[in-house]
């Protein structure tokens, strides 16, 4: 089973629980359910994808996933590019590298719903769950 | 639905409800919520209240953490928070306490045109405003900065596109601290957010954010509508929005940088996105440096979408905007921190207030108050729905008492996204709008839905708190004819 997510209630903006039985899983669903909130976001496929080097350092996975998410709505917002793959080289506790492929947007066959100002970190979680594992974070509309 | 709050909430009197020290270990002070026992009904509905006593826990909090009628769960902050900190007691400096969008604000614009004039003409108003008005998501500007330019525009502030065109002095003059927050470190801004902000200044955005026409229904207090320049059944214009991806990206960066610095100075948090700096360090000051650069950002930008506003008036009622008596009224801030001076136990403090969702009230006689205004007091503006009303306020002398000179900033969310998304199923918000006498476009197919007037609290009971307890006193109440959206 891949990784799937949902959104929950939050008064002002909007929540996201992802799960996956993996965390290289939960890494792709919980990106998948960022850009889920955005609109329906896609890829140009043209032109090749260009692949990317993410890596982050903390003491905190929670925070790393964060990290992570932070970087594809900055790519988003700038480059007007999306992750279409990614391969994560690393998640432990203290690092997480990721190898994404990226594409340009395809702004015709894309519906932009939210603007997305940033992945918060209340109530950011990520834990063992049944069958792997899940996180929680809640972005700032 | 979100978790409600199960502490303690000991009424004071009939809009002032207090959450005692003593709730949970950390807290430094109470926290106090203004609001009546209908609005309290749905304030303990979720977890704003908890956020409110969290930013009680605060390092240098000086007086009580305090929320006004609006209040609604946040992140960190609660929305309609205000707290103010003493640099000098080791007061920090919070970025969770200003928000993403830093200087998020509104502007007010009143007109000469009789709302007998504009209806006829309300159609091609609206749709050339949306025309005309970037907006939608990462909608890009029509006017562009080059880097450079845009380090010149975060120091100088509103006065940078003013004297390239894009309004008069009178509305630098009529913009909270003259459009400017003194103090902006361009250098302590990433290149990150120059790259996410260099092309939406004059940008709207999506979100709540909007370009409102709107008829002056009722004057209250017609001496100050009068200084205003508000008169019964005349068009105004309001306009929200704040700095964009320049700011969003500030903050992100701010939260990154700050994240070890807590420990570093002994500071205990009971959330992670209230993660702060001693407003005397280094890394508070790089903070406040960078964060002064988004507020004047933000000035810019709704400085750029009122003269796109005043050129489509033109353009629709063939006249020159200022022979349609288009002045601005004011510009308020209401995601922002400044050091304000306030007289505290009997000695004159300069504190770091955070307004997060929350607008100055400065009164009568306050030298921060335009010339203009300083018999009546500084103008609060107060966006509701887009179907019901909105508030123009002034200040009060019990604002500087009771809350570092601060008011609430608008209606106050009341159903999540998802909530208004389901209520609207097999509704078209639109027609209901249009049925109800208001033109609405939006670009995406969400955000009507989303924004919804049922999606609010209405504003109505909001102020009334505020005039109760005497922090604000209100104007005139404006209805809206007319909205765009992102």
């Amino acid at each position: 089973m891949a990784g799937r997510y949902e959104f929950f209630d939050h008064t002002a903006d909007v929540g996201v629980r992802a799960w996956a039985p993996t965390l290289p899983e939960l890494v792709q669903a919980a990106g998948d359910g960022l850009y889920a909130v955005v609109g329906r976001l896609v890829a140009a496929r043209e032109t090749p994808g260009r692949w990317l080097n993410f890596e982050f350092v903390g003491d905190d996975d929670a925070v790393l996933l964060r990290d992570y998410l932070a970087e594809l709505l900055r790519l988003l917002a700038t480059k007007r590019c999306v992750v279409t793959a990614i391969a994560v080289e690393e998640f432990s506790p203290t690092r997480l590298r990721v190898d994404a492929e990226t594409r340009a947007l395809d702004l015709d066959r894309s519906s932009l719903e939210r603007e997305v100002k940033a992945v918060t970190y209340h109530q950011l979680e990520l834990r063992p769950a049944a069958g792997g594992y899940e996180a929680t974070f809640i972005v700032d509309i | 639905m979100p978790e409600a709050f199960t502490g303690p909430l000991e009424q004071v009197d009939e809009c002032r409800w207090r959450i005692p020290r003593s709730y949970k270990p950390g807290m430094r002070t109470d926290g106090l919520i203004y609001a009546d026992e209908t609005l309290m009904k749905t304030i303990r509905q979720d977890k704003s209240p908890e956020q409110v006593a969290n930013v009680a826990c605060l390092p240098g909090i000086v007086g009580a953490s305090l929320a006004m009628p609006d209040i609604h769960w946040g992140y960190g902050f609660c929305i309609g928070g205000v707290a103010a900190t003493d640099p000098e007691e080791g007061g920090v400096i919070s970025p969770g306490g200003v928000g993403y969008d830093i200087n998020c604000g509104v502007r007010l614009v009143r007109t000469d045109i009789p709302a007998s004039d504009a209806q006829p003409r309300l159609r091609k108003l609206v749709d050339t405003l949306f025309a005309t008005v970037p907006c939608g998501v990462g909608g890009t500007g029509k006017v562009r900065f080059s880097k450079k330019e845009l380090q010149e525009l975060v120091v100088a502030g509103s006065r940078y596109v003013v004297e390239r065109g894009f309004g008069c002095d009178e509305d630098v003059e009529r913009t909270e601290g003259n459009g400017c927050l003194e103090g902006a470190r361009p250098e302590h801004v990433s290149d990150h957010a120059y790259e996410r902000g260099y092309d939406q200044v004059g940008t709207l955005g999506s979100g709540n954010h909007f370009v409102e026409v709107q008829v002056v229904e009722e004057v209250v207090d017609p001496r100050a509508a009068d200084v205003l320049g508000l008169k019964p059944g005349y068009i105004a214009v309001t306009i929200h929005s704040g700095s964009r991806g320049f700011g969003y990206q500030i903050c992100e960066d701010a939260l990154r940088d700050l994240r070890e610095v807590p420990k570093k100075y002994g500071i205990e948090l009971p959330d992670r996105q209230l993660v702060c700096a001693p407003v005397h360090s280094a890394e508070g000051q790089r903070y406040l440096g960078a964060m002064r650069a988004a507020a004047n950002y933000a000035w810019c930008n709704r400085q750029i979408l009122m003269h796109l506003v005043r050129q489509v008036f033109e353009q629709v009622f063939d006249q020159p905007a200022d022979q349609l008596g288009m002045h601005l009224v004011y510009d308020v801030a209401h995601n922002i921190a400044k050091l304000e001076p306030y007289q505290v136990a009997g000695r004159m403090r300069k504190l770091c207030v955070h307004r997060k969702g929350a607008t100055r009230a400065f009164p009568a006689g306050h030298p921060e108050v335009p010339e203009v205004y300083r018999s009546i007091g500084q103008p609060v503006l107060v966006p509701g729905d887009m179907g019901r009303t909105s508030w123009v306020l002034v200040g009060q002398l019990k604002a500087m008492e009771e809350t570092f000179g601060s008011c609430c900033h608008g209606a106050g969310r009341l159903l999540s996204r998802s909530a208004a998304i389901r209520a609207a199923k097999g509704r078209s918000i639109e027609k209901e709008l249009a049925a109800a006498g208001v033109v609405a476009r939006a670009r995406g197919r969400t955000g009507l839905a989303e924004e919804q007037p049922d999606a609010y609290k209405d504003v109505s009971q909001v102020v009334e708190v505020v005039q109760r307890a005497g922090i604000s006193k209100k104007v005139a109440r404006l209805r809206p004819i007319g909205v765009i959206k992102g």
